[in-house]
């Protein structure tokens, strides 16, 4: 007897022309697989979202944040700008009102009126002309060569003959090369906060000196009035960093200021901290005086605009980040619903060919019954045809009660094979009501190649070669279903052999699982044809012959049962389809329960 | 005049000799052949006015039967025996140039009708 095997011929196949495929089919668990699906899409939906979320929002983000920074920095850098440019113009502005007073004063040292001797009415005129250029002039004063004042106008006559050669701006004003001074704002005699302007002036080798005093608080509203409506806090200071104007808050004569400008940049801006309020200040020299000119403003107001724009674009980056996020919510949100109401349908659709197989084959099992009936029915009416005709003397046919019987009994045994094959349905009738039982795989696939050979083997030479383990556990299943899977492979195995072959039965228990493993020496399937084997109506059986349910159905009878179908196939050498069934522990005490 | 001979050829044993037995007692020359090579083997001796044949036997069907008596013996009639599910095949039959097809199990007369009309129509060319 020749035991074919595909697993020897595999051996010596190279791997890539061997063609196997395995079938997991599950139409008999329809709730499960919904599950699955609904399972695998919420999986699939969560991922999308997830994707797409991170895929756009990530990108936008770090965009943002790097706009973020840029924008920061060149607002600060603009903040820092504007107010340099603010205490530019401010110091500009101081340097021409000061020379502006230098040139009131120089004016009246020069006038044609004057004398070196001054009456105290010339004073007087003197000092109401000043005025009338400017009402921050509060005195002017006239020193004769030794520093004495000799000549006064103003609020403050006790200073009339006060010798001022050892004050610090006369002496200063002597040694310098110009011809003309402002000093720092200071008590002096009076004992009041004032700044001096003064003005020397050489007659034949001797150095004369006209001095003016201005107020300080008409020059800290003169300050006032031109950083009004620019939010700047604008401020004097000298190299020693006393303040340099009267200011009824902070910056009060002889305060000192808490920035001092580094020596090294006479001109900039800079940051610092003032009562815990980041300042922005920016500074540039006086060119008239030693003063430096602070501009002022707090950070938070420097940077109103861009504090503001960057509060606008958080909420706009969250607004369309929420916006973005909520629209590949819901798009994906729809989108995959309707891929998995799709792949619903089509599992409904899958389980409806299922069940329209199996309507299909029972069509089919009603042909065949019909035609097996009509057989014997023939013979029946045939027979008792002939025994008509013995009993009729016309016929001269031998009529005796021997010739009679025999014919009854030809009438018998065509009646009981109609019996038979009527006793078959009701049984398959039975089995649909599930009924599990132990079942023993071999007697069932002895049973049903039995029942092949009488139709289905009959007209070919084929050898059926059992290689059947002797010591094979019993699986509780439906015995039904089972011969039908194993009838169904077992057709596919004699159809794809011409005329002469062998069909080889093994099987053998490894670990919880029966392997049944069906082989032929037929034709084998092409690879092509390989995935496709299982589904309903395939079919290469021309002729009408086959309906291309066989395999699909003994498909998901075996996943019914918890198993799988492994088929290996070589063109031109055979095909090998292997039923793993587990031995179901599960099942086993179900049963006992059962049973008790 | 001639008798009338013809030939059953059906798989079913009982069915094949009783037909035989009941043609034979109603004058009809008769005999049976249980295949289809069986009956191709007898028909190149003996010549049959009229062959009855079953559609679904083993090793060859009839269709393939027929083909092969139309070709050996085009003027014999042939009738085919079908069952209830193959009826497409005794048109096809027909087709491929079977006098009329009759379904199992058909009482002996309408057989016998049958049989006595292919009979005619064989005559009614031969003359």
């Amino acid at each position: 007897m020749r035991v074919w095997d595909t697993s020897h011929l595999l051996d010596d196949i190279p791997a890539h022309k061997q063609a196997s495929a395995e079938h997991v089919y599950d139409p008999a668990d329809s709730q499960a697989n919904l599950y699955r699906i609904r399972f695998h899409f919420k999986q699939l939906q969560a991922r999308l979202i997830l994707g797409l979320v991170l895929g756009f929002l990530l990108p936008n983000a770090l965009l943002s944040a790097y706009f973020h920074f840029q924008f920061t920095h060149t607002l600060k850098e603009s903040a820092k700008l504007s107010l340099a440019a603010v205490a530019e113009s401010q110091k500009n502005t101081i340097d021409l009102y000061l020379q502006e007073r230098v040139v009131n004063l120089y004016n009246l040292f020069h006038s044609k009126d004057f004398s070196l001797n001054p009456t105290q009415e010339q004073m007087d005129t003197l000092l109401a002309n000043l005025k009338h250029f400017n009402d921050g002039f509060v005195d002017v004063g006239f020193f004769d060569p030794k520093g004495v004042q000799i000549a006064y106008a103003g609020p403050f006559h006790a200073l009339l003959g006060m010798d001022y050669s050892h004050e610090s701006w006369y002496r200063n004003l002597l040694e310098d090369h110009r011809n003309y001074l402002i000093s720092d704002i200071y008590l002096g005699f009076r004992k009041i906060p004032h700044f001096t302007i003064a003005i020397k002036q050489v007659f034949d080798n001797q150095t004369y000196m006209m001095r003016a005093s201005l107020d300080p608080d008409k020059f800290y509203i003169f300050l006032r009035a031109i950083s009004q409506g620019k939010e700047v806090e604008s401020t004097l200071i000298n190299h020693e960093g006393i303040y340099q104007v009267v200011d009824p808050g902070r910056s009060q004569f002889p305060n000192r200021s808490d920035f001092i400008p580094p020596t090294a940049s006479p001109a900039g801006v800079e940051e610092f901290e003032r009562d815990d309020q980041k300042m922005l200040v920016a500074f540039t020299p006086i060119k008239e005086t030693p003063w430096t000119l602070l501009a002022m403003q707090p950070v938070s107001v420097a940077q109103a605009g861009m504090i503001k724009a960057r509060l606008v674009l958080t909420i706009s980056l969250v607004v369309i980040s929420l916006l973005l996020s909520a629209i590949i919510f819901f798009t994906i949100k729809r989108l995959v619903d309707r891929a998995r109401r799709m792949a619903e349908k089509g599992q409904q659709l899958q389980e409806m060919l299922a069940h329209a197989s199996k309507l299909a084959s029972i069509g089919e099992l009603a042909a065949g019954v019909a035609h097996e009936i009509n057989n014997p029915l023939a013979i029946i009416m045939a027979t008792s045809g002939v025994i008509r005709d013995m009993l009729n003397p016309e016929f001269e046919l031998d009529h005796s009660p021997e010739a009679i019987y025999k014919e009854l009994s030809v009438i018998d045994t065509a009646a009981n094979r109609a019996k038979g094959i009527t006793r078959k349905l009701q049984d398959m009738g039975k089995s649909r009501v599930p009924s599990v039982v132990e079942c023993d795989v071999n007697a069932l696939l002895g049973e049903v190649v039995a029942s092949l050979k009488k139709v289905e083997l009959k007209p070919k030479h084929i050898e059926i070669a059992n290689n059947l383990a002797s010591d094979l556990p019993r699986i509780f299943a439906e015995p039904e279903p089972l011969r039908q899977v194993f009838a169904n492979i077992l057709i596919n195995a004699s159809d794809a052999i011409d005329d002469k072959g062998t069909i080889s039965i093994t099987t053998e228990a490894k670990e919880d699982t029966i392997l049944v493993t069906i082989t032929d020496s037929g034709r084998g399937i092409p690879p092509e044809n390989l995935p496709r084997i299982f589904n309903p109506f395939f079919t290469t059986k021309g002729g009408g012959r086959g309906t291309g349910l066989g395999l699909s159905i003994a498909a998901s009878i075996v996943k019914y049962l918890g198993g799988v179908i492994r088929v290996n196939s070589i063109p031109g050498t055979g095909s090998s389809f292997t039923i793993l069934l587990p031995i179901n522990a599960q099942a086993q005490k179900t049963i006992k329960q059962h049973d008790k | 005049m001639d008798t009338l001979r013809v030939l059953i050829v059906d798989d079913e044993d009982d069915f094949r000799e009783t037909i035989v037995k009941r043609l034979n007692a109603r004058k009809i020359q008769s005999e049976g052949a249980a295949s289809g090579v069986k009956a191709l083997e007898v028909l190149k001796d003996k010549d049959f006015d009229v062959i009855v044949l079953d559609v679904k036997m083993p090793d060859m069907d009839g269709i393939e039967t027929l083909r092969h008596i139309k070709k050996l013996k085009p003027e014999t009639e042939v009738i085919m025996l079908t069952g209830h599910a193959s009826v497409e095949f005794g048109l096809k039959g027909m087709q491929l140039g079977a006098f009329d097809y009759v379904m199992k199990p058909a009482p002996l007369n309408e057989l016998l009708d049958t049989i006595g009309q292919a009979y005619n129509k064989k005559r009614g060319l031969i003359h």
